[in-house]
């Protein structure tokens, strides 16, 4: 189970960042969704499918798919 | 499914028999609830038909999930103001929607452009941050309305003032106009003024923003004017003028809907016993009943519209290129096939799927400073004032039947 967003879609509503502290938070300058950790732990996982359902832009997915070896993961924005 | 949830009795039939589409706006026979017509059986998915003040027709849909899904789908529907079919509740309103400058009556790539200047205002962290001068505006206010003695008006007291210090804090406006600032949102969200009223009013607003702009300028603060005239108005992404017309609408924004919440949401607390001992006991039942009671209040009666680009079928029906409709928030949040038992207050539903912000890419910008506001509003209110009360029968209190932001126009209450 691996979270991915879309910086394009998002229109910084913040929802997930309200749902799910511990997962997203938005980034300074213009409020940008950023993904603090793509894969929620078995806790985490019901509050990261609330932000998915509740993120109005659709910017958030999540994949069964493990990391992608080479693309050293666009989602861990340094902070 | 079964018909218990339902406080009251009847889902009537949501169109007469006869060759004229209703007449919409429709009235609310129960001000707690969407008026009837609105309130659909589970498995009636059609949008109605209605006539609008002009003698035009329209589509209200009323699917909590047919409004997620056209709100979400930027290329079938358009959301662009003062376009032809873009549904109007009155006159005045078309007024409004001509000279709106501001990215809620734009599509993208401009609204997102536009929007991402302004997100970080109220993004969950700033708006974390500044929780605590939230709550010692709170307390400040509940100190003064104490030191008044009862009764009191709550919406006065209380409800008004407190966003309107919020947003000066936040914005940077001097608290002393936010009478004047008020007096101008009211106009635009009225139901009842005149095209001139309404445009005179959006015009002084933005103009009163602008002589806000040029101050901040000469004497700068620690304030989202000053931020944002630093960060995108000097360095030329963003006119005077442009953002003289956003911050009208953060204006009107901030300030009518948090306080039209907090009355209403004040007032239901006061009616059930169980939410009310359940707040007051437990810190953490409040951020969910707040959620609860946006799904359950809906202020926000007669927007967002939309009109189609293309032929659609929504819920049975074929909504054709250039219709307008509206995705009715109220309906959609009290849909009984999403919502449990819809029409009652239950502050145990963990999840904030409801719609009262809206959805899509012009979903409320403001949420999270709402949301603190009403935790903070809520608890301070009931720490403070443990036993307080309503001051009149519930039939006396006076409803917002005449605006588009529902609630109440007063809230007498003592302790």
């Amino acid at each position: 189970m691996r979270l991915e967003v879309d910086e394009h879609r998002c229109v910084g509503a913040g929802q997930c960042a309200w749902i799910a502290p511990g997962l997203f938070t938005q980034r300074p300058g213009d409020g940008v969704v950023v993904l603090l950790r793509p894969e929620p732990s078995g806790d985490e996982a019901p509050y990261a499918r609330e932000a998915i359902e509740a993120c109005p832009a659709r910017a958030i997915r999540m994949t069964d798919t493990p990391a992608p070896p080479s693309a050293a993961s666009t989602e861990e924005t340094p902070r | 499914m079964s018909p218990e949830g339902a406080v009251r009795p009847s889902i009537p039939a949501a169109v007469p028999a006869s060759t004229d589409p209703p007449a919409f706006p429709f009235r609310r026979d129960d001000p707690l609830h969407p008026p009837a017509a609105l309130r659909r059986a589970p498995d009636d998915r059609r949008p109605l038909r209605v006539t609008l003040w002009h003698g035009g027709r329209a589509w209200v849909v009323t699917g909590h999930d047919q409004v997620r899904a056209i709100l979400a789908d930027d290329a079938r529907f358009s959301g662009r103001f003062a376009q032809p079919g873009l549904p109007t509740v009155t006159a005045a309103r078309v007024a409004v929607d001509q000279d709106e400058r501001a990215f809620v009556g734009m599509d993208n790539p401009d609204h997102d452009r536009y929007r991402r200047m302004f997100t970080q205002e109220f993004s969950v962290p700033r708006i974390r941050a500044l929780q605590p001068r939230i709550e010692r505006i709170a307390d400040e206010l509940l100190d003064a309305m104490v030191a008044a003695g009862p009764p009191q008006d709550l919406v006065q007291a209380f409800a008004v003032g407190f966003p309107s210090l919020v947003m000066s804090a936040l914005i940077g406006s001097p608290y002393e106009d936010h009478r004047f600032i008020i007096e101008c949102a009211a106009a635009r969200h009225g139901l009842t003024q005149t095209p001139e009223t309404a445009r005179l009013k959006a015009r002084e607003l933005a103009a009163y923003f602008r002589r806000l702009i040029d101050a901040k300028a000469q004497r700068p603060g620690d304030d989202l004017v000053t931020r944002i005239l630093n960060e995108h108005v000097l360095p030329g992404r963003l006119t005077r003028d442009e953002f003289a017309e956003i911050g009208a609408m953060l204006l009107r924004a901030g300030h009518d809907t948090t306080a039209n919440m907090i009355g209403m949401g004040t007032l239901l607390v006061l009616r059930d016993d169980r939410l009310r001992a359940r707040l007051a006991g437990d810190a953490d039942a409040m951020r969910p009943a707040v959620d609860e009671l946006l799904r359950f209040v809906s202020p926000v009666q007669f927007s967002p519209r939309r009109v189609a680009k293309v032929d659609v079928e929504v819920g049975g029906e074929t909504v054709r290129a250039g219709d307008g409709l509206f995705l009715s928030l109220g309906a959609a949040n009290r849909d009984p096939t999403v919502f449990d038992r819809p029409d009652r207050i239950d502050s145990g539903r963990e999840t904030v799927r409801h719609v009262a912000f809206g959805f899509g890419i012009h979903q409320c910008l403001g949420q999270t400073l709402a949301r603190v506001e009403l935790q903070v509003a809520f608890t301070a209110i009931l720490r403070r004032l443990p036993s307080l009360r309503l001051a009149v029968p519930f039939e006396e209190i006076r409803f917002k039947d005449d605006m588009q932001i529902f609630g109440v126009h007063a809230l007498p209450v003592a302790w």
